[in-house]
Parts: C-alpha cells; sequence; structure tokens
C-alpha cells in the first residue's frame, strides 16, 4: 500500500509539471504584462517602468521565470502578488479556506442526500416517489449554477420582504455584527455558526448538480446489484429484508460511488467558483478573475498550482478510501 | 420474458430491420425526448429566422429606456375585444424619490399588425427584406416600443436579442463538441490503435553498439560507431525506398525540435544563473547540466522511442490535472485582453472550450478503439492488406459511429453552459454581440436589490436552463436507442 501511495506520487510530479507549465503559457499569451498599463500613467516615465520589470523578473525570457517560480514553489514561496504587495500565500491562505468551507460543505451536502434518495428510488422503481426525485435530479443537472445562484438570492430577498428580516443572508460570507459585537469580537462558535448560516444556500447552488449526478448512478448500482445471484442467495438463506438491502445490496452499490470523488472534486471547484462570484462568498475563484483583469501572474499561478495540489491530495484520499471500501482491489 | 419474446418475433419477422430503424424504434419509446426534439428544432428555427421573429435588429438601443419593463399588451379597449396595442412608455422622474420611472401614456393606441413591415435586414445574410413577425408603423417611427420582454441597461429590446443571442448560445455547443469530438477521435484513434507499440520517432546521429555487438567484436562496432552512423544507415535505406524527401524533413523537424529544446535551455539557465546564489544556484546549476547533457547524448546517440498513446494520455491527464473551469476562465481571462471582432470572439471562444474539453473524449475514444480493434472485422481487414489509417477510420471508427453521437449528444450541454457561463462572467462573447450567458449578466448590474424590480431579466436564464435539460432528455433517449448495451 505504502508502496503503491509512493508510486502514484511520483506519478502525479510529471503531471504537475505539465500542468504548471501550460498555465504558465498560457499567462505568456497576453498582450503586454502586469507592468503594462502603468505605461499610459503619466507619474511614470519609461526607465521607472523598465526598472519595474527588471525588479519583477518580468524582463526574463519566460523560461526563466517559471523556472524561478517553480523553485520557489519547490521551496514552499509562491512568490509576491504584483497589486497587493505582499506574498501570494497571504492572500491566497484566506481565499483558499473559503472556498474549502464551500467545497467541504457541498461534499457533505451531496453526499447524505443523494445516497439516501437513490437508495428510496431503486427500492421503489417507477414509483411516483421515484418519479419525482428522478424529475427533480433532471432539474438538478440542467439548471447552470449561476443561474440557480441568482434565484436563490432572489428568494432570500423574497424571504427579506414577506418576513421583514433575513431569513437567509443576500450574499456575503460572514455578517457585519454578530447580536450587535463586531464580527471578529465574538465567540468563535458564533463565528462558525454565522459562516454555516451563510453557506447554506451557495451550499445547495455548488451542491445540486452533484447530487443530481450521483443520485442517478447510486440508484442504478442498486438497481443493478439487486438483480445479482448473491442477493437471491441471500434471500434464501433467509435473512432480513433491511441485511440484505443495507449489508448485501448497498455495500456493493456504493463503491462506484465512492469512487466519483475524484470526479466530481474538479466540477465542484468549478461550481463553486460561480457561486463565489454570484453570491459574493470570498474564495479563489473572485481573486483569480481580479488577478486575470491585472495579470497579477504569481497570484494566478498560485492559486492553480494549490488548486492542483489538492486536486491531487482529493484524488488519492478517495483512491485510499475506495482500498478501504472494496477489499477486491489489490495495490501490488 | 416478454422481452425474450419480442426478441423472438423480432428476429423471425419477415422484414428485416436496419440498426437505424431498430435505433429509431426504440428512440420513439421516450416521449419527453420526442417533446425535448421538438423543442429544439423550434428553438434553432426561431434562432435561424431571428431577424424576422425580433422586432428590433440586434444593436437597436433606447438610451433613454433603461430596464424598462415588458411593454404590457392589452386586448380590449372601451370594453371590446380588439386587436392587440400597446401604449407608449414615458420617462418620468419621481419629484420625491428622484428615481427614474417609466409610466405608460395611453392617450393614443398603437395596434400590434403581424408579418409586417419593419426595419431592414439581410436575411441569411445576403437577401435583403424587412418583415417582421411583429410590429406596426409606428415601432420603425419610434412612436411607442414593443418591449415584450423588456429591456436591458442599455434600453435595448431583451426579446430581439434573446434570439440573436439563440444564434450563439445554440450553435457554439454543437460546433465546440464537434471540434472536440475531432481532436478527440483522433487522438483517442492513434491512442487506442497505437497502444502498446511504440513508435521510433527520433534516432541519433551516432549508432552507438550494443552490449552484444562490443562483444562480437569490440573493433568493428567502434568502427561503426564512427562511419556507419545511424544517420548514414537511415539515408542509404530512405534512398533505397524512395523516401528522401520524408527522411530530409523528418531530420530537419528532429534536430530544430532538439536544436530548440537545448536553446531554451541555455537561455533559461543563464537568466537563472543570474538570479540565484547560494546552494540553490549549485543545485540548480547541477539539474541545468544533466538536462543540457541528457539532450546532446539523445541528439547524438539516442533512439527515443515515443509511444503515442503514453502522449496522448499524459497531454489529457495535463489537461484534466487544472478544474476545467479554472483553465476556461485564464484561458478565456487572458485571451479577452485581446481587441478583436465579433466572429474572432466567437471563433475563438469555440476554440478554447474544444480545446479544454477534447481530454474526456480521448480517453472515451481511446478505451472504443481498445475494444474494437481485436475484432473480427478489423483483424480481417488487416489480414486483406489494409494500412492502419484505412483499418482505423474506415473500419473501427464506423462501429463506434452510434456511441460517438451519444458522447456528443451528451457533451453539447456541458458546451453550452461552459459558454453561457463565461459569457455571463464577462469573459465570453462581448457587447455588442448576444448570448445567453451575457444577457443573463445584466440581472446582476445594479446591485442584488435590483432584481427586485427587474425580473424580466431572468428569462434568458430560463432559456438556458430549457434548452440544456431538453438536450440531456434527448442524450438520454439516445443512448437508449443507440447504444442498447449501456444500462440506464
Amino acid at each position: 500500500m505504502t508502496a503503491y501511495i509512493i508510486r502514484r506520487f511520483f506519478h502525479l510530479i510529471p503531471t504537475f509539471l505539465g500542468a504548471t507549465f501550460l498555465a504558465f503559457l498560457i499567462i505568456q499569451l497576453a498582450p503586454g504584462d502586469f507592468v503594462t498599463r502603468l505605461e499610459l500613467d503619466p507619474s511614470f516615465n519609461h526607465a521607472q517602468i523598465e526598472n519595474l520589470r527588471r525588479i519583477y523578473g518580468l524582463d526574463q525570457p519566460f523560461t526563466v521565470q517559471y523556472a524561478k517560480w517553480l523553485s520557489g514553489f519547490l521551496k514552499g514561496y509562491l512568490g509576491v502578488s504584483l497589486s497587493y504587495q505582499t506574498g501570494v500565500w497571504e492572500v491566497l491562505k484566506p481565499r483558499m479556506l473559503n472556498s474549502m468551507v464551500l467545497v467541504v460543505l457541498s461534499i457533505i451536502f451531496i453526499y447524505s442526500f443523494s445516497i439516501p434518495i437513490g437508495i428510496y428510488s431503486a427500492l421503489r422503481q417507477y414509483s411516483w416517489g421515484d418519479r419525482f426525485w428522478t424529475t427533480v435530479a433532471f432539474i438538478g443537472m440542467a439548471i447552470p449554477n449561476f443561474f440557480f445562484a441568482l434565484l436563490m438570492l432572489y428568494f432570500a430577498l423574497y424571504l427579506k420582504d414577506k418576513f421583514g428580516h433575513e431569513i437567509f443572508p443576500i450574499g456575503g460570507m460572514r455578517s457585519l455584527y454578530i447580536a450587535g459585537m463586531d464580527f471578529s469580537a465574538a465567540p468563535k462558535w458564533r463565528q462558525w455558526l454565522d459562516i454555516l448560516w451563510h453557506a447554506v444556500l451557495p451550499v445547495i447552488v455548488a451542491g445540486t448538480a452533484g447530487t443530481a449526478g450521483l443520485t442517478r448512478v447510486m440508484r442504478t448500482q442498486m438497481l443493478e446489484n439487486k438483480m445479482q445471484d448473491y442477493v437471491r442467495t441471500a434471500r434464501a438463506k433467509g435473512l432480513a429484508e433491511r441485511v440484505v438491502v443495507y449489508k448485501h445490496i448497498l455495500r456493493n452499490a456504493i463503491i462506484p460511488i465512492v469512487a466519483s470523488i475524484g470526479f466530481l472534486l474538479p466540477d465542484l471547484f468549478g461550481g463553486a467558483g460561480f457561486v463565489e462570484v454570484v453570491m459574493g462568498w470570498p474564495g479563489l475563484t473572485p481573486m483569480l478573475l481580479e488577478a486575470l483583469f491585472s495579470i497579477d501572474v504569481y497570484i494566478i499561478m498560485g492559486s492553480i498550482s494549490v488548486t492542483i495540489v489538492l486536486l491531487m491530495i482529493g484524488n488519492l484520499l478517495s483512491d485510499l478510501l475506495l482500498a478501504w471500501v472494496d477489499p477486491r482491489i489489490r495495490y501490488s | 420474458m416478454a422481452d425474450a419474446e419480442t426478441n423472438l418475433i423480432e428476429g423471425l419477422s419477415e422484414h428485416s430491420q436496419s440498426y437505424w430503424q431498430k435505433a429509431w424504434q426504440r428512440f420513439r419509446r421516450h416521449p419527453f425526448a420526442r417533446w425535448a426534439g421538438s423543442f429544439l428544432i423550434i428553438l434553432y428555427l426561431l434562432a435561424l429566422f431571428a431577424d424576422f421573429v425580433a422586432p428590433y435588429p440586434e444593436a437597436k438601443s433606447f438610451r433613454k429606456l433603461q430596464f424598462v419593463e415588458p411593454t404590457k399588451v392589452y386586448y380590449t379597449a372601451d370594453g371590446h375585444l380588439s386587436r392587440p396595442y400597446v401604449c407608449k412608455v414615458v420617462r418620468t422622474r419621481n419629484k420625491h424619490t428622484f428615481k427614474l420611472e417609466f409610466k405608460q401614456d395611453c392617450s393614443a393606441h398603437y395596434p400590434i399588425y403581424f408579418i409586417v413591415h419593419g426595419y431592414p435586414y439581410k436575411f441569411l445574410g445576403f437577401i435583403p427584406m424587412d418583415l417582421h413577425l411583429l410590429g406596426g408603423p409606428w415601432l420603425v417611427e419610434e412612436k411607442a416600443q414593443l418591449f415584450l420582454w423588456g429591456t436591458d441597461d442599455f434600453g435595448r429590446d431583451l426579446f430581439s436579442r434573446i434570439w440573436f443571442g439563440a444564434r450563439i448560445s445554440l450553435t457554439i455547443g454543437i460546433l465546440a463538441s464537434l471540434v472536440a469530438l475531432i481532436i478527440g477521435v483522433i487522438m483517442g484513434a492513434v491512442s487506442g490503435f497505437y497502444a502498446g507499440q511504440k513508435t521510433h520517432l527520433v534516432r541519433g546521429v551516432f549508432h552507438l553498439p550494443t552490449r552484444e555487438e562490443w562483444r562480437l567484436s569490440g573493433g568493428a562496432a567502434l568502427l561503426r560507431l564512427v562511419s556507419g552512423s545511424e544517420l548514414a544507415r537511415g539515408f542509404g535505406e530512405a534512398r533505397r525506398e524512395r523516401q528522401l524527401p520524408l527522411f530530409l524533413l523528418g531530420l530537419l523537424v528532429q534536430y530544430a525540435l532538439w536544436g530548440g529544446g537545448i536553446y531554451i535551455l541555455w537561455i533559461t539557465m543563464q537568466g537563472y544563473m543570474q538570479v540565484s546564489k547560494g546552494l540553490e544556484h549549485v543545485i540548480a546549476q547541477g539539474i541545468f547540466m544533466l538536462l543540457m547533457l541528457y539532450m546532446i547524448w539523445q541528439l547524438l546517440f539516442g533512439r527515443v522511442q515515443i509511444d503515442a498513446d503514453d502522449l496522448v494520455m499524459r497531454s489529457t491527464e495535463v489537461l484534466a490535472a487544472i478544474p476545467s473551469l479554472f483553465l476556461l476562465i485564464i484561458l478565456s481571462g487572458i485571451l479577452a485582453k485581446y481587441d478583436i471582432s465579433s466572429s474572432m470572439r466567437f471563433m475563438l471562444v469555440l476554440i478554447i472550450l474544444s480545446f479544454v474539453g477534447w481530454g474526456g473524449l480521448a480517453r472515451t475514444v481511446r478505451s472504443l478503439v481498445l475494444q474494437l480493434r481485436e475484432m473480427d472485422y478489423a483483424q480481417a481487414a488487416r489480414a486483406l492488406g489494409a494500412k492502419d489509417f484505412r483499418v482505423l477510420f474506415r473500419h473501427i471508427i464506423p462501429g463506434a459511429l452510434g456511441y460517438l453521437i451519444v458522447v456528443v449528444s451528451l457533451t453539447i450541454p456541458g458546451y453550452i453552459l461552459a459558454e453561457s457561463g463565461l459569457s455571463f462572467l464577462g469573459l465570453g462573447i462581448q457587447e455588442p454581440s448576444s448570448s445567453w450567458g451575457l444577457l443573463l449578466s445584466k440581472a446582476q448590474q445594479g446591485g442584488i436589490s435590483a432584481l427586485r424590480d427587474r425580473q424580466w431579466l431572468f428569462i434568458p436564464g430560463l432559456f438556458i436552463f430549457a434548452s440544456i435539460l431538453a438536450y440531456n432528455y434527448l442524450g438520454d433517449a439516445l443512448r437508449d436507442a443507440l447504444d442498447p448495451r449501456a444500462e440506464h
């Protein structure tokens, strides 16, 4: 197992290099660089601008810039943000944590809804409940995240108009004041509760597509396993229906669901991205958009590389989880 | 049981049915899919005849009529049923709140006529016409306005712009998935077909003797290293087979690549050495030197064998390593900085979408080809002496056609979603062109509380949603029809 993990890790290195190099290459396609817009600023003269370029290393060939960035990354240093004038990591860290809150909560949401609904639909195939959830799943798969987010904002606004106070917050991630106190002065648990309250609608939006997809997979898997011989054997042994369903069918049907975390994560990062932009959640994507606007190379590279690393860790974890759930898998 | 019986009857029936006839029968069993199909056909027709359906041209704006709510259509006048008519919208400023307000002035009625002369346009881009579905003489004379679904921030008719936007939003999905399919099929087919076979792509200048050759005759091997170089051997071979130009071209490309690689590495090293110091300097120098030596070694003695399968699969892994939204955002965010025409922008978005999306298709095609190349008919074609290209594209790929149609129909909604998402973020289609995502982004303008009074700006979102839903239903039914082996 350890050998497998180490092998996986070495396999990831070229992928990581390729992906970061690709991202770097794309940034080079931009017309001009971070300093270009200062050229229009009359308070900068030509020499100053050239000096700035030299300081930021923007006058070097881009392979040099990439090599510099890479060696910095290996030392745990992500460079300096050109527009914030501080270390990239200081800018990135809070944003990344905010995004992680959304992604982790969405994963919990997805699994805690899709698995029970999938089981229900499969056990009562073609019942009205099944039809209802099938329709909901189709709608959930088709609704664009950004549209859904706008609708949710409208919904929150409607509730506020109706009840006179905010049932759900209208965008954002935290309140300015909690019970009359400044947010940062409030006790930790109240801060968390406040963030959770803000996260309800964004998580529903970010998780819907994934939930809808996984519900269908879960249903198909349950139906398929229901027909297997071992289920008939279990029934013939005289096992209780509950045991047959939850210890035999579910145990096998859940394996692809666990494996799907790897596919789900990148989509979730994307889906959460739109939610962040529309609902004012201060995550990675709004910052990335801002950085793209000003061609803040190291912020872009930082957020991309950190996301890649997060995804790789996620994939590795899902593989380990899979090995734990499915003892048939051998890593040799 | 019933299934077995019908299969039996199908087998025994007198008139045999082709694959496509059977597929059509299976497809017809899905009522939703048929509705979805009709809905999409109507949408595409409306997009095609957008000039006719829309009362206003795409870029027609009324600067003073921003965010006007949908024009009310009246059906009764003085208690009698009458031809539908509208009233003029007047802009006033509220004396107390200083807000702009739009009021209706029903002193004059403006009747709506059907199929009437209006703004001139070119049907299909070259036939001059001025017929419109709705309108009246007052519409062109701008005495009153007909905004069935309100206006946007420039005072442009949303109803008109939705149909113009449909052209882009609905076609870009199909086109992007076709381009991605072409790339994906070529890459996936090559990858699957040559899986496990290494292609001998690059050969060094000299032939390094193997240990075997050394053992047999050390002196002769040394001689071969100097005189009978790999290059000379390849040259002779190519001349004998009358493929000299090809050989020379390959040689040129190969040396250009290696030379370019070494040159880039050299520049990088020089630049890097200037800015690094201490231990980092030493380590980096070591790494650069090793890389350089490796490249020179390969140029002189190497026989680099490239596994096409490995290469393609690694590329798809690299693409998949970055979340596709981030890849889309950085690509289009960077390229959106260029000032290009709207048709070029369309092409750009198309290329970006298919560039980001081909990886998944290539993987699917690869696994298909891996299966199909072992099929009897593929083996038979090869036994008859067909070339690889012919076996691949005349025998194997047609065998996977039904499956490919299903895959494409299932990827189209994803591309529609991606395009509207990009345009929504302001990175895709740009003003003054129109696309559903761009139109929906207007709902965000003026803050969240503005949403309360501008509900009509949600309409483009409904269109995105409905077309994706329709494509999903269609794709599901197509999968049942064309790929009966798949589970559902």
